[in-house]
C-alpha cells in the first residue's frame, strides 16, 4: 500500500496567537531577504493595526507578486482612509500590476474609500478617472449609482463616460436611464458610445 | 426607527429571526466560517436556526444568539455548522481532476520531489469522504509510481458529524452511483442493510481532521502539501474570502504544489499568485516552484 497516515504536525506554539515577536522584529522581518519570510511577517502583522502604515510602506517597494499580495490582503483588513489613500497614490503607478492589486482593493474598502471619490473623480489625468470609475463600478456603496451617473453628465471624456455606462450596466437603476440617453446625445457621432449606450439602456429594463 | 421586537419561536412557518436579526446572524456566521448567505437564503437559514432555537429550548432567536456567541466549549456554533452546510457529494465527481492527479500533477510532483520526502494531498472541504477515497483509489488503480512513493492523504472538514461518517465510510447507492463493478468488489464490501463500506485498508490511511479554513491557527498545522483539492466550497465566499483563501493555500503548498478547484470557480477571479496548468481536460493552480 502506497498510503502512509501521518497527523499533520501540531506546531508547539499551538492555539497561541501567531505573532509571539516584539512589533519591531516583526517590523524588520518585512525587509528579510526570502519573500517567504516576508509574506509570514506581513500575516503576523495584520494583528496589529498600527503596522498598516509599515506595510504601505513595504508595497511601495516590495516587488515579490506573493508578498504584495498578501499585503493586500492585510490592508483591505485595515481599511481605513490613510490606507485608502496610499492605495489612491497607486493609481499612478507605471506598474500595472500594483496599479490593478490597489484598484481591487480599494474596490473592497467602500467607506474608507468613498472620501477619496470626489477628487478622483475631478482629477486632471483622464486615466485616474477611468481608474476612479472601475473603483465604483464594483464598490458596494450605496452613492455609487449617484457618482457614476454624475460622471455620464459632467465628464468631457469619451474612455471616462464609457467606463461609467459599463459600471451603470452593473449597478444603474431605472433613474438613470434619462441621463444614458443625454450622454448618447452628447457624443451621438460616437458609435461605440450609442452602441454600449443602447446595450446598457435594454440590460437596465430587463430587455 | 424602531426595531422590530425579537420574533419567538413557533411551530408554523414564522420566521426564527427578522430581516435585522437575520442580517447580525449572517454577518456572525461569515466572520466565524467564511460562508456568507445572502438574503435569498433567508429561507434556509431561517428554518434551520428555528429547528435549533426549539431543540436548545431557547424562548426567542435572541436568547438562542446569545448562547451561540458567549458558549464557552463552542458546541452548538459546531451544531449549527453542521446544519448550514451542505454535504451533497459521490464518488469520483468530476473525475477529470482525478485523471489529472494521476498522469499530470503527481508525475510532475516526483520528478522533482526527493523520494524520501512524502507526497501530501489534503482534501477540503471533504464531506462525508467520497472524495479522498476517490483519490485513494484512482492514485492505487492508476498511478503506476504508487508503490515507490509514501503518499499522506489529509482530509478535513468543518462539520463534526459528516467527518465521523467519512470516517466509517459507509455509502449507499446514490454515492456509488459512478463506481464500477470491479472497483466496488476491490475497495468496498456490501453491508446486510445493502450499504457499501469502503475497505479498512484505505480507512486507516486517511487522516481525517475537524478544520475551518478561515481560522489562521487551525490551518498553520498544515505545510508542504503538494496537492490541493478544494472544490465547491469558495462558491459560498464572498470576494475577501475568496483571497484570503487563496492566500492561505499559497502558504500550505509546497512550491510547485497544485491547487484544483471546482469547475465553475477560477482562480484567476480571486489572485494572481498562482500560474494556471492545463492537464487534459482541466485547469489547476500552481504555486510557482521557486521564490521570486
Amino acid at each position: 500500500m502506497a498510503f502512509v497516515k501521518n497527523k499533520v504536525n501540531l506546531p508547539a506554539n499551538d492555539g497561541m496567537p501567531a505573532a509571539q515577536g516584539c512589533l519591531a522584529d516583526m517590523l524588520k522581518q518585512l525587509s528579510a531577504p526570502e519573500s517567504g519570510a516576508r509574506r509570514a511577517a506581513v500575516r503576523d502583522l495584520a494583528a496589529y493595526p498600527e503596522a498598516a502604515m509599515a506595510l504601505c510602506d513595504r508595497l511601495e517597494v516590495e516587488g515579490s507578486l506573493s508578498v504584495r499580495s498578501v499585503i493586500m490582503n492585510s490592508l483591505i483588513h485595515a481599511g481605513t482612509t490613510e490606507v485608502a489613500s496610499r492605495l489612491v497614490s497607486h493609481l499612478r503607478s507605471d506598474d500595472a500590476q500594483l496599479r490593478n492589486a490597489a484598484i481591487e482593493a480599494l474596490q473592497e474598502m467602500p467607506d474608507a474609500v468613498a472620501p477619496h471619490m470626489r477628487d478622483l473623480l475631478a482629477d486632471d489625468d483622464s486615466d485616474i478617472r477611468i481608474f476612479a470609475v472601475n473603483i465604483l463600478a464594483a464598490l458596494r456603496h450605496k452613492r455609487a449609482p449617484e457618482w457614476l451617473a454624475e460622471v455620464i453628465r459632467s465628464d468631457s471624456h469619451v474612455n471616462v463616460c464609457a467606463a461609467a455606462v459599463d459600471g451603470l450596466i452593473e449597478v444603474g437603476g431605472a433613474d438613470v436611464i434619462p441621463d444614458l440617453e443625454a450622454l448618447e446625445r452628447r457624443f451621438a457621432d460616437v458609435s461605440f458610445m450609442r452602441f454600449a449606450i443602447e446595450a446598457a439602456i435594454r440590460r437596465i429594463r430587463g430587455e | 426607527m424602531m426595531a422590530q421586537p425579537a420574533t419567538t419561536k413557533t411551530k408554523d412557518a414564522a420566521p426564527a429571526m427578522t430581516d435585522e436579526e437575520y442580517a447580525k446572524f449572517c454577518e456572525f456566521f461569515y466572520r466565524k466560517t467564511g460562508i456568507q448567505f445572502q438574503f435569498n437564503k433567508k429561507y434556509y437559514v431561517d428554518r434551520r436556526i428555528a429547528e435549533r432555537i426549539e431543540k436548545t429550548n431557547s424562548e426567542s432567536f435572541r436568547d438562542y444568539f446569545i448562547m451561540v456567541r458567549f458558549q464557552v466549549s463552542g458546541e452548538e456554533l459546531q451544531i449549527l455548522v453542521n446544519s448550514m452546510t451542505v454535504n451533497e457529494t459521490y464518488f469520483f465527481r468530476e473525475e477529470y481532476q482525478f485523471d489529472a492527479l494521476v498522469t499530470g500533477m503527481l508525475p510532475s510532483i516526483a520528478k522533482t520531489k526527493p523520494r524520501r520526502d512524502p507526497i501530501r494531498i489534503w482534501s477540503v472541504p471533504c464531506s462525508s469522504g467520497e472524495e479522498p477515497y476517490s483519490i485513494a483509489i484512482n492514485i492505487l488503480e492508476h498511478w503506476d509510481q504508487s508503490d515507490a512513493w509514501n503518499i499522506e492523504i489529509h482530509a478535513s472538514d468543518i462539520d463534526s458529524k459528516i467527518l465521523n461518517e467519512a470516517r466509517a465510510g459507509i455509502y449507499g447507492e446514490r454515492s456509488l452511483s459512478r463506481v464500477s463493478p470491479s472497483i466496488r468488489q476491490k475497495y468496498f464490501s456490501r453491508k446486510p442493510d445493502g450499504s457499501h463500506q469502503i475497505c479498512d485498508a484505505l480507512r486507516d490511511s486517511i487522516d481525517f481532521s475537524l478544520v475551518n479554513i478561515v481560522d489562521p491557527i487551525q490551518t498553520r498545522r498544515f505545510r508542504n502539501i503538494d496537492v490541493i483539492f478544494c472544490r465547491n466550497l469558495l462558491i459560498y465566499f464572498d470576494d475577501t474570502g475568496r483571497r484570503e483563501a487563496a492566500e492561505l493555500f499559497f502558504d500550505v503548498l509546497a512550491p510547485g504544489g497544485y491547487v484544483c478547484l471546482g469547475h465553475s470557480e477560477s482562480m484567476s477571479r480571486m489572485s494572481s499568485i498562482f500560474l494556471p496548468r492545463k492537464f487534459k481536460d482541466t485547469i489547476v493552480y500552481q504555486k510557482p516552484l521557486s521564490p521570486e
